[in-house]
């Protein structure tokens, strides 16, 4: 009952005052706020990169190999990126091996890759490119849709000819009123006459895509390579997980045969997929999730010493009204409680703002990137708890301070 | 000592010390009194006589520094904080000169704080504050906020808030100290009533209008009693 009583004072104050409540609360709505915008955005991002992102930049049952790892998460993996500096570069010959331990690959090419500087068509130019040599069927197998005009052919890979297909960035920078097609693009001293247009991918990697040219690797290598044997990567993908895990194993076998590596000795090679990528983003997601509560805490720490300075303050200029109260019969600890609810009623207040803000953060990340962000009931449910836990802590010495008034000298006061 | 069992109060060589500062100041230097059950008192003293003191030790908000103090056959003078308290919430109904109300509360839910406190529910609770405003008049007024009332009104919320628990006995003190004569009269005339009722009344005035109301005026001097005012026929405990 005193309980009740306190929520209807809290609320009946905040009310009255909502400048100086909204000031009061600041501390706990910014911390609640931040955290369930952070979990808000980390849940979706975490969807979105298991869902779109690694799907889509990998394929599902996709392995690819290749000199050496690509994704670091920290001092292990930095270290053996290290000790993978020393592998060699992969060949055609590699090329063979691979594809004869994998006879029944679902789709199967290579590919080799590097940044150029600019590609340009008349006065216009797009800077800092990467330019693809692929094979046949590396389009099919990265799986990208054509916008406009077509991709390379098998024709194109034969005869080495000097076309190419471009990202949507290059497109739209380099032909901003007319069509692509037909026309010839320079890169360095090459001419490439642009055969189709990738759709636009967007999204976290999609921007290095849409700032892509892909030739055949055949005309690469007569234009632009350094060593016309190199091959950067080895795509394989297979119809089934299994099918990728026995794939992965085989590969790996066939190429330490060829290489005749002693049993103990590392791979001098290495075997990248999707699950990769994903490892490095559950490094930052356990990261952020650590760092997290860290900074959650500091901010509802200082909330609660706001919540206790203002409740002191209260009940300095209460002494009156608890004085009335214990001489119509309430008990310390019947005030005690009334002070407390009235913190705990004030913080969790402010987290319900928190969470309303929180919520309002989320769903604009949500219509404005491509994370679908929205909030999980856990992150809810906790954010009351500490609200709840901050106003009993933030009160607790005020609510004491009320409780231990002497009536007398109280009713005094005024 | 076997005393009648119609007496409510019954103190004998009540004592408060207190220290101020360096000095030991003795407010009440060993008080008897004794108070039945449907007597109107009045406290009479000029200040520093002790009459606030023997007022709260009487409504149990100080315990004494020695002596007895039975209220209703049971010793009080020994009871802990939240005896006491419970003690107030049953048995004593206070009427202050300054009212006291909540300022942000309506007049029902003043009344209604000392049911709060007793633990009745709700429902009763707003029942029996209805019909405690009611016994002083002032149904029509129970949303009003004591800034929304009259002088006189605050003090009748003061009485029904006083009486909703049914209380042994009447604690005021001066409770017409802050109204003009007319409305005084009208509250004085709700004690009145009051005590035709059957209550036990014991009200601390300077006024000797105010005691004219009482069955009997108790005098207190430098911490001591003067005079019992007794009334001709009744018997009185010391002398």
């Amino acid at each position: 009952m005193r309980i009740l009583e306190g929520i209807r004072i809290a609320l009946q104050q905040i009310w009255a005052h909502k400048l100086k409540s909204a000031f009061t609360l600041i501390g706990v709505i910014i911390g609640i706020t931040f955290l369930i915008a952070v979990i808000t955005i980390v849940e979706g991002v975490n969807r979105y990169v298991q869902d779109d992102f690694a799907g889509a930049l990998f394929g599902v049952n996709t392995f690819t190999v290749v000199r050496r790892s690509q994704v670091s998460t920290g001092p292990e993996s930095e270290e053996r990126r290290r000790r993978q500096a020393r592998n060699p570069y992969l060949t055609m010959h590699d090329v063979e091996v691979v594809r004869n331990a994998v006879a029944n690959a679902w789709r199967f090419s290579y590919s080799v890759d590097r940044g150029f500087s600019q590609v340009s068509y008349n006065e216009r130019s797009r800077k800092n490119i990467r330019v693809i040599g692929g094979s046949e069927g590396y389009e099919t197998m990265q799986g990208w849709d054509i916008a406009e005009g077509r991709g390379l052919s098998p024709l194109d890979e034969r005869k080495s000819l000097k076309v190419a297909v471009i990202g949507a960035d290059i497109a739209e920078r380099l032909f901003p009123d007319l069509s692509p097609i037909g026309k010839r693009i320079r890169l360095g001293a090459n001419r490439l006459e642009v055969v189709g247009v990738w759709e636009k991918q967007g999204g976290l990697l999609g921007v290095i895509r849409d700032a892509s040219v892909l030739v055949p690797i055949s005309t690469y290598r007569q234009t632009m390579a350094w060593r016309r044997d190199r091959v950067e990567e080895i795509q394989v993908k297979m119809r089934s997980t299994e099918e990728m895990e026995g794939a992965m194993l085989e590969v790996e076998a066939a190429l330490r045969r060829d290489r005749k590596l002693k049993p103990d000795v590392e791979n001098s090679f290495w075997l990248q997929t999707s699950s990769d990528l994903l490892g490095a983003w559950e490094k930052i997601n356990r990261i952020l999730f650590v760092a997290l509560p860290g900074l959650v805490s500091i901010s509802l720490v200082v909330g609660g010493i706001v919540i206790m300075n203002i409740m002191l303050l209260s009940v300095a200029g209460r002494i009156k009204e608890i004085g009335i109260r214990k001489a119509l019969g309430a008990r310390r600890r019947d005030i005690l409680l009334q002070f407390l609810a009235e913190s705990s009623t004030l913080s969790v207040a402010g987290a319900a703002i928190g969470i309303g803000l929180g919520i309002a953060m989320g769903k604009t990340v949500d219509a404005l990137t491509p994370v679908p962000a929205s909030v999980p009931m856990w992150a809810i449910v906790v954010s009351l708890l500490l609200g709840l836990l901050v106003g009993v802590g933030s009160g607790i010495y005020p609510a004491y301070r009320a409780a231990q008034q002497d009536p007398i000298v109280a009713l005094r006061y005024e | 000592m076997t005393v009648p069992n119609d007496i409510v109060i019954q103190t004998h060589e009540l004592k408060k010390h207190y220290q101020m500062g360096t000095e030991l100041v003795r407010a009440l230097r060993g008080v008897d009194v004794q108070i039945r059950r449907n007597e109107y008192i009045a406290i009479m003293g000029p200040s520093g006589s002790g009459k606030s003191t023997l007022m709260n030790l009487i409504g149990c908000l100080d315990t004494p520094t020695s002596g007895e103090y039975i209220l209703n056959d049971q010793p009080v003078q020994d009871l802990d904080d939240d005896e006491l308290a419970r003690i107030r919430n049953r048995e004593i109904g206070f009427v202050f000169q300054t009212f006291n109300l909540l300022p942000r509360a309506t007049a029902l839910h003043n009344v209604e704080l000392p049911l709060i406190y007793a633990g009745v529910s709700a429902r009763q609770r707003i029942e029996r504050a209805k019909e405690a405003l009611a016994q002083v008049d002032l149904a029509d007024r129970m949303d009003h906020k004591p800034n929304e009332l009259s002088g006189g009104q605050r003090q009748r919320v003061a009485i029904a808030r006083a009486l909703v628990n049914r209380p042994s006995i009447l604690l005021a003190d001066e409770p017409t100290g802050n109204l003009d004569s007319v409305t005084s009269e009208e509250i004085m005339t709700v004690f009145d009533a009051l005590h035709d009722e059957g209550q036990t009344i014991i009200m601390v005035t300077h006024e000797p209008h105010i005691t004219a109301h009482a069955e009997r005026v108790i005098t207190l001097i430098d911490g001591m009693i003067e005079s019992h005012g007794a009334q001709v026929g009744s018997p009185v405990v010391g002398a």
